[in-house]
């Protein structure tokens, strides 16, 4: 019965022996991230790696429904009325809502620079009147204005929120863990949020999708469950290493480790996705995009703990041990 | 045993409780689920006011709420947002134009005395005597041509005030400012000792409703700055409703597929995380009622994700019990011993999680800060559900009895042989939970 190779034999996923190749593959999935966030800072007046949304910049959102269905015409027609009331360059979304089976509402939001609020009330009178010239039974269903001196604020704060996480994380894994292991940690974290912010950048830019602070929120989120993930892994190489680091040599544990966690990943990420799911396909139309980014930044946590994690830390630990030798 | 089972009905009585409190209680539910308008507002600094301090910030808070009071919406709330904002929340009112107009009008009274310019032209300068020195006013007309005017009936200081500037005064005019605009500039025939005054509408007279709201401004109470509108959001009723129905569809539909899955994938283990998960999402709604935390969307959206987390600690517990058990532990040795390695997962996770939450509460935006609080909660509580919960009922239902059926975990015969040749640990080690 006695085998020392059994360790080996048990590998359903052999990590270690794959680990350039996955490096590599991770690599090429972050070039087109990489290069819509290098576009976005190159050609935006402000450089910022994302298209900023009315939280950041400042301005104001409104948006209306109605019953009729609105084509492109209608849309071109409304930015031309709008001009008339000396509302410069604004820009015109329309989405539809189901409140019910027979009862569909297009909705048309319209985001302009920031109304102030000493004439802000007469001015969206004004727009709300034009645009009933048009339609009968359009009816404002929602008003969002951000001053701009709140939305540079905003934006500071949250890249010091960011910036504070990566931090406590950092210190966090080092403490509980080893230092390498929280450097690690920072990496697979970077990695992740680099895929939802680049997969938002290409939204940006062929969409127009601009980010929102609920954004930042998912980001948060997301640095919280890649954590939770890479830490399991951690764990249990720690775990290993305490009682199989005679044995067997440090790729073998790590191995091992991420082979034994590997079920609980996939089940966890997978449960996790059923929710995220079906808060995209039957949320509100509010926080798809939330929702959304939260899903890719799981997914993309599940991988780097999977194959970002173990790999390098394997690689780092091959090199102390060549130096030690 | 027994512990156990002290153990299993304080469980039952904190959810009988949390049932309780649910069926009692109201939810608190955000603006962005029932509709409203939410403003912000930023005090200003003028050359009278060149720094607002806590004290000011007192009074323009006591000066909002007033005003916004006075428009009997119901429910509204006026906090204190950093050193110099007011966050106003108006439920129900979506059409913000009245609301806008009411909050922003800075009801500045001024009582200024002539001077004149270098060039000979007649300016007007601060008396000291402002609206801050009125007890009250009242719209009222005047005996001898009936038109409206405002009464204004000083405090002890603005009429001591008064008298002083009036006796200044006498044989010259004296202007009476309104929001800077200049109301009227009656000549002073003699002091005027009794703390009375009156404003008349200059030569057209006042329309009524023009005295009313220059009264209600007054009587709200003058603000001691300008407050300017940085903010502004607003949701309607419908939108709102949508988004109840739509959360309560996406919460029964995704948590129906995770409760599948579990029980799919771990058989019994997963049936008794679902009783655990039940039992979680109860207390956690209880919690948030009795906080209370108000319910916004992003709220649920970190409750629903708290659940994820929940459900990520069975996770690790069952897949820890399973590794256990084919390594030939007994069910006994096998559960405790699931549990206690996944601990540190849990533990190191969550309190990663929570690091970051606490992060999100401290700088976030009121939005973020409401998901920040209910993934706090969520995850604090899911240690509990987790640890406590689901050990108590799998130490209850299998107590020190052998793993007679593979099956019932998920698990084949052949697989607890395999693992056990693999590790070559010997049963009768394996079986007191000793480790290679």
């Amino acid at each position: 019965m006695a085998n020392t190779n059994l360790i080996e034999n048990k590998y359903k996923l052999d990590i270690i022996k794959w680990r350039y190749v996955s490096l590599i593959v991770t690599g090429i999935l972050l070039i087109p991230c990489i290069a819509a966030i290098i576009y976005l800072m190159v050609t935006q007046p402000n450089h910022a790696p994302l298209k900023l949304g009315i939280d950041f910049t400042g301005g104001t959102i409104l948006q209306y429904s109605t019953d009729k269905k609105m084509e492109i015409s209608d849309i071109s027609k409304v930015r031309v009325d709008l001009e008339k009331v000396g509302i410069k360059n604004p820009v015109i979304q329309t989405t539809t809502q189901s409140l019910s089976d027979d009862n569909v509402k297009n909705l048309v939001s319209i985001r302009t620079s920031f109304i102030s609020d000493k004439e802000g009330a007469q001015k969206i009178q004004e727009i709300t009147n034009t645009l009933a010239d048009d339609y009968k039974d359009i009816e404002l269903v929602q008003v969002n204005s951000v001053g701009p001196t709140l939305g540079s604020e905003l934006l500071k704060n949250t890249m010091t929120a960011l910036i504070l996480a990566f931090v406590a994380m950092v210190i966090y894994v080092s403490f509980r863990f080893q230092v390498e292991y929280g450097w690690i940690a920072l990496l697979t974290l970077f990695q992740d949020v680099l895929f939802v912010v680049g997969i938002f950048a290409i939204k940006g830019i062929f969409y127009d999708t601009a980010i929102d602070s609920l954004f930042i929120t998912a980001i948060l989120t997301v640095i919280g469950y890649s954590i939770n993930d890479t830490i399991v892994v951690f764990d249990r190489i720690r775990e290993n290493m305490r009682f199989l680091a005679k044995k067997y040599s440090s790729n073998e544990i790590i191995n091992a480790s991420i082979n034994q966690t590997l079920a609980r990943s996939i089940n966890t990420t997978a449960t996790t996705l059923f929710t995220l799911l079906a808060l995209y396909f039957f949320g509100g139309a509010t926080i798809k995009d939330f929702v959304l980014a939260i899903t890719i930044g799981v997914t993309a946590g599940a991988f780097s703990s999977i194959f970002t994690a173990g790999t390098v830390l394997s690689i780092v630990k091959e090199k102390f041990a060549k130096k030690a030798a | 045993m027994k512990n156990k089972l002290i153990l299993f009905w304080t469980i039952m009585a904190i959810t009988v409780a949390s049932i309780f409190v649910l069926w009692k209680k109201p939810t608190s539910l955000g603006l962005d689920l029932v509709g409203g308008s939410r403003l912000m507002l930023e005090a200003q600094t003028s050359a009278a006011v060149p720094k607002i301090t806590p004290e000011i910030m007192d009074s323009l808070q006591y000066a909002i709420e007033n005003r916004v009071n006075a428009m009997g919406v119901g429910e509204t709330i006026v906090q204190r947002v950093g050193s110099k904002r007011l966050l106003v929340e108006i439920p129900n009112i979506t059409d913000t134009t009245k609301a806008k107009e009411f909050i922003g009008q800075t009801a500045e009274l001024e009582f200024k005395r002539p001077v004149v310019g270098a060039n000979g032209e007649i300016g007007w300068e601060s008396t000291g005597l402002t609206g801050k020195d009125l007890r009250k006013s009242l719209v009222g007309s005047a005996p001898t041509t009936g038109e409206w005017m405002v009464e204004l009936e000083f405090n002890n200081e603005g009429a001591r005030k008064f008298s002083d500037l009036t006796k200044e005064l006498t044989g010259k005019q004296m202007a009476i400012f309104f929001n800077g605009k200049l109301q009227s500039a009656p000549r002073v025939n003699e002091q005027i000792s009794g703390g009375r005054a009156q404003i008349t509408g200059g030569e057209g007279g006042f329309e009524y409703a023009e005295a009313k709201e220059m009264v209600d401004l007054l009587n709200a109470g003058a603000l001691p700055v300008g407050a300017q509108i940085i903010q502004e959001e607003s949701v309607g009723p419908t939108l709102g409703a949508d988004s109840i129905k739509k959360s309560k569809t996406v919460g029964f539909i995704g948590i129906s597929a995770v409760m599948i899955f579990m029980i799919l994938y771990y058989r019994v283990m997963g049936l008794i995380s679902c009783f655990a998960l039940i039992i979680y999402a109860l207390i956690n709604f209880a919690i948030f009622k009795l906080v209370p935390v108000t319910l916004t969307l992003t709220g649920i959206a970190g409750f629903i994700l708290s659940i994820g987390m929940a459900i990520d600690a069975n996770i690790l517990i069952f897949e820890r019990t399973k590794e256990e058990l084919k390594m030939g532990r007994s069910l006994f040795t096998a559960i405790n011993s699931g549990f206690d390695r996944a601990f540190t997962s849990i533990f190191d996770s969550n309190v990663s999680t929570i690091m970051t939450c606490l992060i999100l509460y401290y700088l976030g935006a009121s939005m973020v800060k409401g998901f920040a609080l209910t993934l706090i909660i969520g995850v604090c509580l899911s240690m509990f559900s987790a640890i406590t919960v689901t050990k108590n009922f799998m130490h209850l239902i299998f107590g020190s009895s052998e793993l007679k059926y593979p099956e019932l975990f998920g698990l084949k015969k052949e697989d607890i042989e395999n693992a056990y040749q693999a590790t070559e640990t010997k049963r009768e080690k394996a079986k007191f939970g000793v480790l290679d």
